[in-house]
Formats: C-alpha cells, sequence, structure tokens
C-alpha cells in the first residue's frame, strides 16, 4: 500500500505554457499511471482546471512496499471505508491523512555533561589571563603580528587624528562651562555636570541609555565569530555585550549583530569609522539599532 | 522519522489505542466521532456516527471485533468494528468517564462521573447475554458515595478478575468484578490520575498524574515500584512493550496555555527509562499538550494524541532501536 505520498507542482512558467496549451485544444490530457515493478513506485499524472481555467499537472509519487503479515491484519485490510470515510477513495487521504516534516528524537545525557566542564575550567581561566596585548586590536598577541596591523591600524590612526581636530577648538571657544568638563578632580555641582540639560528622572532612563549605545552591524559573512567583532570593535571603545545572530541549527552567523558600548560616543565613532569598512568580502553597514519594544 | 498526523478530529484528542496487532488505531476526542485508522500509513478507514457529546474513552476487543465508546451523553456504545454500525447502546445517568473490554471480550466495565447527585458508578455488563445489554441492567454494580472521590481512569486487571480505577484524589482501588468489594486500595498519587495503562504482560501498570508525576505500580499489591518526576501535569503514560522504556505524555492544561509565558518545548513526549527512572531522550511535535499516548505492541512506533486535535504516529529511526541506556 502507499506509504508515503509526494506532490510536486510544476514552475509556474510550465503551468502557463500547459495552461495555454490546454486552452488552444481545450480538452483535457487524460490522466495517466505509471507502475514501475521493479522499484515499486507507482506514478499518478493528474490534469485539472484551476479557479483560472488554466489546467494544472499533478504528478503524485506512491513507493509500494510489501509487507507480510498475520492473516488477520490482511482481513482487516481488505474491510470497507465506513462512516465519514466511506466514499474516500482507496489509499489515505490527504485532507486526513498529512505527512508532517522529519523530526528527530533529542536525546538527553545527563551523566556525561557535568564533568568535562569542571576539568576544563582551570584551563579556561589561564586562557583570559592576557601576558601579551596588541596596541592595535587589544588581542593576545604582540602588536606587530596583529592580523589587523595592515586594516584597523591606519583606521585608528585617522580616527585619533579626528578626535585631536575635534577637542582642540572646544576650550578655545567655549568659557566655563566647557572648562568645568575638562578639568577633572574640582567638584562640579550636579547641575553644571554632563547631560544635567537632559533633564530630570535620569535614573529610569537609564535603561533606555543603555539601548541608545547600541549599534547594528549587517552584512556580515557567515563566517564571522563574537571574538571577530570584539577585535573589530573594541579599539572603539568598551563594550558592555555583543549579539551576533546565528542559525540555531548550524551557528553560522546570520549576518548581523548587535553592539553594546558603554558610551554613546564610542558608538557614533564605530559607526563613523568602521560603516563602508571592508571585511572578509564584504563590506559592512553600521547604523543606530532601533530600539527594541515599545516604551 | 516523519510522523504521520492524522486529522480526523475537530477538536482535542481525549483517548487513542492500538488493537491487539496493532495495525488499527482508535481515536476520540471532544467532537462526537470516534475515528479508526490503519496505523502503517494512517489511512482513515471509518468513523463510529452516533453520539452526541465529546467521547471520553474508547476500547477495542482482543479480536477486534467489537468497539466501545463512552462519552459525555450520558451513553456508552457498543459498535461492530468491521462495519462502523452501532450494536447497542447503555443509557447512564452521567457522562461515561472510561469504559473496556475485559481481557476475554466477553464483559465490559465502565464507569461514571459524579454530577447532579449522582454518584459515581462502576457497571459490568456480560456482553454474552443479550438481555443485559437490552435492558440496561448490568451484572455488577459498584456506587461510589458521593462524598468520596469519584474515578477518572480504569482497567480491568487480573484476567477479568478485577477492575482497578484511578480517583481525582490520586487514590488507586482495586475492586473484585463477581462481588463488587473493594480488595485493596493505595495512595498513589497526590493529585487527580489521568491515565493508567498495564504492560503487556499485565504485571504492572503505569498511572500518569496531574502531580506531575508517573508511576510504576504492581498489579497485585499496588505498591509504587517506580517514580518518573517532570515539571508538568503528566496526562498520559505509556510502557514500552520492547524496552525498558516508558513515554510520558502531557504538558501545561489546556486552560493555562494562553495565560502563561509561551515555552517551547513543554509539550513534547519524554522518554524514561524504566527501571533507572531517568529521562534520555524526548519528541516534539505538539501544539498543545499531549493527552494520551500509547506504545505500539511490537514497541517500534508510538502515537501521540494532543490538545491540537492531532495524532501523530511516530516510526521509530534506528537510532532509537540502536540505543541503548548507558549505566
Amino acid at each position: 500500500m502507499p506509504e508515503s505520498t509526494m506532490s510536486k507542482g510544476k514552475s509556474w512558467a510550465e503551468q502557463v505554457d500547459e495552461g495555454d496549451d490546454g486552452v488552444l485544444s481545450g480538452v483535457l490530457p487524460p490522466n495517466t499511471e505509471d507502475y514501475d515493478e521493479k522499484k515499486g513506485l507507482k506514478k499518478i499524472t493528474e490534469y485539472k482546471y484551476n479557479e483560472e481555467g488554466k489546467i494544472v499537472k499533478t504528478v503524485k509519487t506512491y513507493k509500494t512496499e510489501t509487507i507480510k503479515v498475520s492473516q488477520s491484519i490482511a482481513k482487516r485490510k481488505t474491510w470497507k471505508k465506513f462512516g465519514a470515510a466511506e466514499r474516500d477513495p482507496p489509499g489515505p487521504n490527504p485532507s486526513n491523512t498529512i505527512l508532517s516534516e522529519e523530526i528527530f528524537m533529542q536525546f538527553v545525557n545527563n551523566t556525561d555533561q557535568s564533568k568535562p566542564e569542571e576539568e576544563e575550567d582551570p584551563l579556561g581561566k589561564l586562557k583570559n589571563q592576557k601576558i601579551v596585548q596588541c596596541r592595535i586590536c587589544k588581542g593576545d598577541h604582540w602588536t606587530t603580528k596583529c592580523p589587523y596591523k595592515d586594516t584597523l591600524a591606519p583606521l585608528q590612526e585617522k580616527l585619533a587624528e579626528d578626535q585631536r581636530n575635534t577637542v582642540e577648538p572646544v576650550p578655545a571657544a567655549a568659557g566655563a562651562s566647557a572648562g568645568a568638563k575638562t578639568v577633572g578632580g574640582k567638584y562640579v555641582p550636579p547641575s553644571m555636570r554632563d547631560g544635567a540639560s537632559k533633564g530630570r528622572g535620569e535614573s529610569m532612563a537609564s535603561q533606555r541609555k543603555d539601548e541608545a549605545a547600541t549599534i547594528r552591524v549587517t552584512n556580515l559573512s557567515e563566517d564571522t565569530r563574537e571574538s571577530d567583532l570584539q577585535e573589530l570593535f573594541r579599539p572603539f571603545g568598551p563594550i558592555s555585550r555583543i549579539y551576533l545572530a546565528k542559525d540555531k541549527v548550524t551557528g553560522q552567523s546570520k549576518g548581523f549583530a548587535f553592539i553594546n558600548f558603554h558610551r554613546r560616543e564610542d558608538a557614533s565613532r564605530a559607526i563613523a569609522g568602521v560603516s563602508g569598512f571592508g571585511y572578509d568580502h564584504l563590506i559592512l553597514n553600521v547604523e543606530w539599532a532601533k530600539p527594541s519594544g515599545q516604551q | 522519522m516523519k510522523p504521520i498526523m492524522l486529522h480526523g478530529h475537530e477538536r482535542s484528542i481525549t483517548q487513542i489505542k492500538y488493537n491487539r496487532e496493532g495495525d488499527l488505531i482508535y481515536s476520540c476526542a471532544k467532537d462526537s466521532q470516534p475515528n479508526v485508522w490503519y496505523s502503517l500509513n494512517g489511512e482513515r478507514l471509518g468513523t463510529f456516527d452516533g453520539h452526541n457529546g465529546a467521547v471520553w474513552c474508547i476500547d477495542v476487543d482482543w479480536n477486534t471485533t467489537k468497539v466501545l465508546t463512552g462519552a459525555a451523553d450520558n451513553t456508552c456504545k457498543l459498535w461492530d468494528a468491521q462495519t462502523g454500525q452501532c450494536v447497542s447502546t447503555l443509557e447512564t445517568k452521567t457522562a461515561v468517564r472510561s469504559c473496556g473490554f475485559s481481557f476475554s471480550a466477553n464483559y465490559i466495565m465502565l464507569t461514571t462521573d459524579k454530577t447532579m447527585g449522582h454518584p459515581c458508578e462502576i457497571f459490568i455488563f456480560d456482553v454474552r447475554d443479550g438481555g443485559q445489554l437490552l435492558s440496561g441492567d448490568p451484572l455488577q454494580k459498584v456506587s461510589i458515595p458521593i462524598s468520596d472521590s469519584k474515578i477518572t481512569s480504569a482497567i480491568w486487571a487480573g484476567l477479568d478478575e478485577n477492575i482497578l480505577t484511578g480517583h481525582e484524589n490520586g487514590e488507586l482501588r482495586q475492586y473484585e468484578m463477581k462481588t463488587g468489594d473493594m480488595l485493596n486500595t493505595s495512595k498513589g498519587h497526590n493529585k487527580q490520575i489521568n491515565d493508567i495503562q498495564p504492560s503487556k504482560d499485565g504485571m504492572f501498570f503505569i498511572t500518569a498524574s496531574k502531580d506531575f508525576t508517573a508511576k510504576l505500580f504492581d498489579m497485585e499489591t499496588l505498591e509504587p515500584l517506580k517514580t518518573y518526576k517532570t515539571e508538568r501535569p503528566v496526562n498520559s503514560a505509556s510502557i514500552s512493550p520492547l524496552f525498558d522504556h516508558v513515554v510520558l505524555g502531557g504538558g501545561q492544561e489546556a486552560m493555562s496555555v494562553t495565560t502563561t509565558s509561551t515555552r517551547i518545548g513543554k509539550f513534547d513526549a519524554r522518554f524514561f527509562h524504566e527501571i533507572f527512572e531517568e529521562e534520555y531522550g524526548s519528541v516534539k511535535g505538539h501544539f498543545g499538550p499531549i493527552n494520551s499516548l500509547s506504545f505500539h505492541p511490537d514497541g517500534k512506533s508510538y502515537s501521540s494524541g494532543g490538545e491540537d486535535g492531532y495524532v501523530r504516529v511516530h516510526y521509530f529511526d534506528q537510532t532509537y532501536l540502536d540505543f541503548r541506556f548507558e549505566y
């Protein structure tokens, strides 16, 4: 008996072609049934008009399997259908019997998992201790051996230069308030501090502020890892969180990531610096992340 | 594995059962039309038309000649398995909660709900005596006092001699079929027992309870042997006839699904090792809690019926059949 059904619709182009033919001749081609006894495959080709009056060809392929069963089961197999199924043709009715997609049993292994983790722990601690730090990407190697020496170093220099240019004119032009900003150690009343102009209730907005320093990086290559992003964005300032969207099954990157900076200024510099930057073989697109959820 | 989805019910499934040889699956739901399917390819053989309310329970005799259904329309119907015709109708005062053929199929038992001032009752009929079915005058009747907890699940036990009942308060009881006396009782669970299924040889049975556990008991002594713990109500449990495995199905209660946060993976069938009481695997698929599940008599496939109205027939992959629990 048919064990699995597979119905394949043809591509729309072919349907249109066939539809035209059908309209011209005005007759539906007869339904055909092919049976390949060796392979046990039955192929049923059906033609019918769809709502638009075009001919649709449906090819159903059944795999026939012969299973030896006891007499009583074989006898029951010949029973006539009854009740609501009375008029159903032989074989499963596609409206009642649906073959669902492939799923797998998930095995849980409780005993084996806990031990290796403990063993790995001291090694992991050692790994995090940095003996050598690269000045360019803050990685775990000498500056001269940095893989981003050619790409990131000029970028950083340019950024540093930009910063100098923007910082310098400020003290010259500004008066007392600007002085209060730059001079450290001196008491500054809260009303004079940075961000005082933003108004009250800042403690409530702190969560939002956190989100405000988030940037979205798109057009990442599939091989991108979180560590790569860390290396790429760390030069701009401290990062609180990196979220790289990954495929659940394959673990490959989906091509976009969110980076949370501690400071909004760092984030804006990162946008200015990395947007349009060629990474792997793609050109990165960096912009402010839209706030998640509604406020 | 590629499960076969059987879509013959419009409402949630209440019970599913294989016949003895496993070639047919009987399913009943909260709609009034029980279905029967070929387990091999999911083809629908037919429906049993005639009930007027939710069908709570279904059973088939050992040689697949008769089918028994109990419904909320206060009737229990006996059907011809081949033609789907109703052979006789037994009227009760309240909804029929569980029903079953005895091992020899000479007797049937049914239990009713405690509602509208009527007590919960067990009825036993001799099917060979046509007069009993016609008059509705049972061979044996056991009435459980109104103050007592009602029966939520019941099966035949010990070769046509006893009836095993699971109660709303978690109690298990054994009644002698001939005299109607209570032989044995045991406080099996803390909450309602949703399902009882015997092992293949009838020496043990497994209970599924609302108290988040399923337990394996000795059929004779009602002594609890094993406990399978989960973190949600268990609606149904079945013992594998092939391996030392049990499968549990359940999930949040249907009424609380929409009001609590969506936690995916709560509605999967969970496989435990029968002896070590340890979970080793799970199968996903249903969109709501599983209400009833059952192993195929050969142990190489199982089916589950859910609150989503689908019955899913799963044929195990070779990986399951090759799987050996490490200890």
